[in-house]
């Protein structure tokens, strides 16, 4: 096992496409961290770098004590588990495991044992000696973990590894993961573009965009403070509601509703004290956003009602409010289904709002986010 | 409510339309067979006949037994079987760098190869002459062998690539990942499961080779002279030898069934290859 450590690494390409801007940051040992971001952030090509599928163009690369930039992946101790499971088509389930310990050239006793057991873990001890193309998906993710672990690695990469399992059978092997990084407490960097994936499993997560590195911290960290706009977005489902404003005094002016901001906002954002008509990014997240009928607040705007989802345990809102909105930035965005432009809260099952009314909702007020407009920072 | 069973019209249409084009593909060939045994005689009857009236060998044993035909087979199975491997050794690494690894030179590479398929033999026969005959290469096996390699590993080049195209291009990173070098997951994850694509190309290079004869003509003489070249001279100036040149040929030709039947499977499995995603 051992810690990875990241230091100013870049990538550019022939075509002299700039794939990564000054990565840098340190994965601990044992650490479960996760790269997120949109398609085409370089979540993967700076696994694939780690790995060493990559070169690196500048900046340095270290895995335990040892720089290896210029190693071979076969050096690095480190096991991949693939998008696509990689599995080798014409050796069974026992072949595949045993491959990387038959290269290391263990002893055959060894190699059994070590199987055997990796099969145990894995609940494949039946399966052992069927072809990859008799298994499912599941079946096979499972190999691909089990060709991973089997090596006792100092770290595990994985790639993606549930993005092509239907989504119940995601949601188990997603906590099965979990558990077995936290048994093996090996070093793993996950790779995802699945924002619920990476909060869930990730001890930090890594938030990229175009390239460059937003923000690493722990998924609450993320949550609650995000650094700017993208990741305030990126983070949480549904995303954060992104608004023009204008803040005077105490008093915010989001389109034609104005409400006070709570005291303790400003001790924890002091910049924002003696704003006058300072121009500024509001962010309100759907669950800070309830039925007032329900739960009356001081700060309270109304908006019109375009589409309700009752989802049982909640409600989905979708608000036209009349302030500007603010896109954040991430190319995969779905747009909202009614108006990609609607504010969405999560109201209680308990609301009787109905598409077409006026309703009245209670903000959290002291739940709210603030960013610069111009660099979309958020505001401290 | 009971459905009468009427013939299925189309597909009478269909097997009608299969037959016809067997037939027109195999007809010369039983038409060969027919005429191979047949006694001397009648091969050249008026009118002639399709089937034999006697089933005779006697234009076998007289081929068998002929000073030529024997050691010309031996030519043209050395020549087949190694210009297999060389071109095999060539195209099938060189196919994979240029799929696996694609860069606008490996791109060239292929469409060239290609270009070289274009250009017509009898053009390329007096240039490889000159170059045989300045190597002191000529009428002698290995440069029979180069010659018809020359000839096979853009071939051979072409269908490799193919069948790589379908290789997913992470069972090597997986391969690396697991402690192989590039070569060794070549070797022991990538080789393995082309075996299908490996024994398509062997034939239909073992086939080029074996069928050639342009080449063979104009760079061989006594000594390494290949059947084709020994069956075309029944045909001269003393005389058409239609018996013993149809029992050459239907020799000629089973070898190529021999190992078309074998390797059946994987020919098949090979031209279906793409479902290596395990």
């Amino acid at each position: 096992m051992a810690g990875i450590e990241l230091r100013n690494i870049n990538k550019i390409y022939g075509n002299s496409f700039h794939a990564l801007h000054d990565l840098s940051f340190d994965i601990m040992d044992g650490e479960f961290m996760v790269f997120v971001g949109p398609s085409g952030c370089g979540k993967s090509t700076a696994l694939r770098m780690i790995a060493g599928l990559e070169t690196i163009s500048s900046g340095e690369l270290k895995i335990g004590d040892r720089v290896v930039n210029d190693v071979d992946p076969k050096d690095r101790d480190i096991a991949m588990v693939f998008q696509s499971y990689a599995l080798y088509p014409h050796k069974t389930v026992r072949e595949n495991i045993a491959f990387p310990l038959l290269m290391a050239g263990l002893p055959k006793a060894e190699i059994d044992s070590r199987v055997n057991e990796a099969a145990r873990i894995l609940e494949l001890t039946t399966l052992l000696d069927r072809k990859p193309a008799l298994l499912s998906g599941g079946q096979r993710q499972r190999v691909a973990m089990g060709r991973a672990i089997v090596r006792k690695p100092a770290a595990f990469l994985m790639d993606e590894p549930l993005s092509n399992l239907d989504a119940k059978l995601r949601v188990q092997m997603r906590a099965e993961i979990a558990s077995l990084q936290r048994k093996l407490n090996v070093t793993t960097i996950y790779v995802t573009h699945d924002q619920v994936e990476a909060m869930t499993m990730g001890d930090r997560v890594a938030v990229m965009k175009g390239g460059v590195l937003q923000q690493v911290d722990t998924p609450q960290q993320l949550y609650a403070r995000p650094t700017n706009i993208f990741v305030a977005a990126f983070i949480g489902s549904p995303s954060m509601n992104l608004y023009e404003a204008v803040l005077n005094g105490r008093t915010l002016t989001l389109g034609s509703n104005s409400f006070e901001i709570p005291d303790q906002v400003f001790e924890y954002r002091p910049s924002l004290n003696g704003a006058s008509n300072r121009q500024v990014i509001v962010g309100i997240r759907p669950e800070h956003m309830n039925d007032a009928a329900i739960r009356p607040s001081s700060a309270e705007i109304s908006a019109p009602v375009t589409l309700v989802e009752a989802l049982g345990s909640e409600s989905m809102v979708h608000l036209n409010i009349d302030a500007s909105w603010v896109d954040a930035g991430d190319p995969d965005a779905v747009a909202d289904i009614s108006d990609e432009k609607a504010a969405v809260a999560r109201f209680s099952p308990k609301s009787t709002v109905r598409a077409g009314d006026i309703a009245r909702i209670a903000v959290d007020a002291e739940e709210l986010h603030f960013f610069e407009p111009d660099t979309r920072a958020s505001i401290w | 409510m009971h459905r009468v069973s009427r013939p299925n019209l189309s597909g009478v249409l269909i097997n009608a339309a299969a037959l016809v084009l067997v037939l027109s593909y195999a007809l010369p060939y039983i038409y060969l067979l027919m005429t191979s045994i047949k006694p001397a005689a009648d091969v050249q009857q008026i009118p002639p006949s399709f089937f034999p009236a006697v089933i005779s060998f006697e234009n076998f044993r007289e081929v068998l037994q002929s000073s030529t035909l024997p050691k010309a087979f031996i030519n043209s199975l050395t020549v087949a079987v190694l210009t297999t491997a060389l071109s095999l050794m060539v195209a099938v690494p060189a196919a994979y760098v240029a799929t696996q690894y694609r860069r606008r030179i490996t791109t060239f590479f292929l469409l060239f190869a290609l270009v070289t398929r274009m250009v017509p033999s009898v053009s390329l026969g007096v240039p490889l002459f000159q170059l045989l005959k300045s190597m002191g290469l000529l009428d002698t096996l290995p440069g029979l062998v180069l010659a018809h390699t020359s000839a096979a590993v853009p071939l051979a080049l072409l269908l490799m690539s193919a069948f790589f195209e379908g290789v997913p291009k992470e069972l090597e990173e997986a391969a690396r990942m697991d402690g192989c070098t590039r070569f060794e997951a070549f070797r022991k994850i990538i080789l393995p499961i082309m075996t299908g694509g490996i024994a398509v190309t062997a034939l239909f290079t073992f086939i080029t080779s074996w069928n050639e004869f342009l080449y063979a003509l104009l760079l061989t003489s006594e000594s390494t002279k290949t059947a084709p070249i020994v069956i075309a001279e029944y045909n001269s100036v003393y005389g058409l030898a239609w018996g013993a040149m149809t029992a050459a040929a239907v020799l000629y030709s089973l070898p190529v069934i021999i190992v078309t039947l074998a390797l059946q499977k994987q020919i098949v499995g090979g031209l279906t290859f793409g479902a290596v995603k395990g």
